[in-house]
């Protein structure tokens, strides 16, 4: 119990909060009619085991019925009950309770067990509405307030992460190797073959529109995911000439689904940087799209090998594979994997 | 003036012809060659002996560093490269001039002052040495002290010191290295440092400039009394 500081919590609460109600009863009891410290410390004693006790069972109770991660409106009327029946279970523990200690503690003039119920069962009642009115509302407004907390600190997490994203975004988009690169091609091409030049305008136009200044949008659909790996790719393509080809093959049974943005943009451009520019001959990258058990299945090739460096630095898929556990709760997965000399980058994504 | 031999080392064809659409305004520069890559870059260097290179960093296969390192004689080099400010920071001696793609007009133009200058002069045998992760390019005339090391030749410059892979023969014969002279088989020393000489019962004792005593033996001694009385 001690490993949690929660339960910890709890039960300092319940002893220190119950043994001060104990206490100021006493001292008010003491300055009425006297007082006993044998009784005292039975009163005392008793009080803190029985109201522990019960109460902790209504924990149990609670959190077995999951009552602390219910919403405010629901949890309400749930309370509005339960206070009542722990008044009344709090009745019947306190009307033996105090019978059995007067037994105890030889009184003057003899009460029927009926006769002190009927005598002081209504006071208690009303009591025990206050108490457990008190105790349940600061149980479960504790566990509302630090499920808020929890849930704001989820939300600004995920807000953080995907802002790191699109900055790592711009970053990528404007690698400046990258572009760089393309505007010394672009600027090549202006005197040798000025289409081309315009045609490389045009592409980095739009990857600079869609990654600087696409706002907050963390899904697109998947066509406008695909149209941005293929503007980068072709853009490639202008400056790495025969070194690069490419393909898509999109299976047709996809569902209409949206993904991460940039995420199929970030695995080509890894495609490039850490392949196909370390090939002397170049190569392909083959993206791949497919539907399998409500999975959506995006797959990239390109020749190379795997280092151990090159999987632990890069940046942009650290912050895929962020984005993707955040989003999807660890039910989208990402891989990254070797054979025959071919590297394999891999996401799978639930569609619900 | 006799026209100066240019090499463009670049993986991107369109970022060659870039540069040498840029060296058509010079025409005491002749484009004498092409490289796509290191290994092709190194054949032409034998074989085309070019006056200056122009040479990208990261190129598929051994980068523009690396080339650098495998010739024993060091044209006139000029960087151009789209943005490796991680790969020039390695410099420790940043006497080599860089262009960043796509070059300016007026960057390139002075880039061109230099190198036209530099290549008019008498150049300076320099020599380029990838030690413990930085960079040096080393002028000959500034090492006093050559040592052999396993494989490696230890060069001593100024208070530093760096590793070079290449023998002592090898750079003996290397004209390049002709101010220096073989002491024994493990040191050779560069004749301009030379304080003194004490002739003794081994041989002889040479005392640098920089405080460094190299002994030679009874036979390199009557060697370096002939040349210094030649």
């Amino acid at each position: 119990m001690r490993k949690d500081p929660n339960i910890s919590r709890y039960w300092k609460c319940q002893l220190a909060g119950w043994t001060i109600a104990s206490l100021y009863w006493t001292f008010t009891g003491a300055l009425y009619g006297g007082f006993q410290l044998g009784l005292g410390l039975a009163q005392l004693i008793s009080d803190v085991l029985l109201y522990v006790l019960i109460t902790h069972l209504y924990r149990n109770f609670a959190l077995s019925n999951k009552w602390q991660d219910l919403a405010l409106d629901r949890l309400v009327p749930r309370l509005v009950i339960a206070i009542p029946v722990m008044a009344v279970i709090y009745t019947l523990v306190t009307v033996l309770k105090l019978y059995g200690i007067k037994a105890l503690f030889p009184h003057p003039g003899h009460q029927s067990l009926e006769l002190f119920f009927r005598l002081n069962g209504l006071n208690i009642f009303m009591a025990g509405i206050r108490l457990m009115a008190i105790w349940l509302l600061a149980y479960h407004l504790y566990h509302y307030a630090r499920r808020e907390i929890r849930i704001a600190g989820e939300k600004s997490k995920l807000e953080l992460s995907f802002k790191e994203a699109q900055l790592n975004n711009l970053s990528a988009q404007l690698n400046p190797h990258f572009l760089f690169n393309a505007l010394n091609t672009i600027k090549s091409l202006i005197y040798t073959q000025p289409d081309a030049a315009g045609r490389g305008v045009d592409l980095l136009s739009e990857l600079l529109r869609s990654g600087l200044y696409k706002g907050n949008t963390m899904l697109v659909p998947l066509e406008e995911e695909i149209a941005i790996a293929k503007d980068y790719l072709e853009l490639e393509s202008l400056r790495l000439e025969e070194r690069l080809s490419y393909e898509f093959d999109i299976e047709e049974n996809i569902p209409q689904v949206s993904v991460p943005r940039l995420s199929v943009q970030t695995l080509v451009e890894n495609a490039v940087k850490h392949g196909i520019v370390h090939e002397k001959s170049g190569g392909k990258v083959s993206v791949s799209v497919s539907f399998r058990d409500d999975l959506l299945v995006i797959r990239v090739l390109n020749p190379g090998t795997l280092t151990l460096t090159e999987e632990g630095s890069g940046i942009g898929l650290q912050n895929l594979k962020e984005r993707l556990l955040i989003r999807y709760k660890g039910k989208a997965t990402f891989n990254l994997c070797q054979n025959d000399k071919q590297v394999c980058a891999e996401i799978k994504i639930p569609v619900i | 003036m006799k026209s100066i031999k240019a090499l463009i080392i670049d993986d991107e064809r369109s970022a060659r012809a870039e540069m040498g659409r840029m060296l058509k305004k010079y025409p005491q520069v002749t484009v004498i060659g092409e490289a796509a890559d290191a290994d092709e870059a190194q054949d032409m260097i034998l074989l085309l002996k070019p006056d200056l290179l122009f040479l990208d960093i990261q190129m598929p296969g051994r980068s523009g560093f690396d080339l650098l390192e495998s010739l024993e004689h060091l044209p006139h080099v000029i960087f151009v490269t789209a943005f490796d400010t991680y790969a020039l920071q390695a410099f420790e001696v940043s006497a080599l001039d860089y262009l960043m793609k796509p070059v300016r007009e007026e960057r390139f133009a002075k880039a061109m002052d230099l190198v036209l200058k530099g290549l008019e002069e008498k150049a300076e045998p320099t020599v380029f040495v990838k030690d413990r992760g930085k960079y040096f390019l080393i002028k000959w005339h500034t090492v006093h002290l050559v040592e052999s090391v396993d494989n490696y030749a230890r060069l001593h410059f100024g208070t530093e010191q760096v590793l070079l892979r290449s023998s002592l023969n090898k750079l003996e014969d290397n004209p390049d290295c002709s101010m220096f002279f073989r002491a024994s088989r493990g040191q050779m020393f560069n004749l301009n440092f030379v304080r003194s000489a004490e002739k003794n019962d081994e041989g002889m004792t040479v005392l640098l400039q920089t405080g460094d005593r190299i002994q030679l033996s009874e036979r390199q001694a009557v060697k370096f009394r002939n040349l210094r009385f030649s």
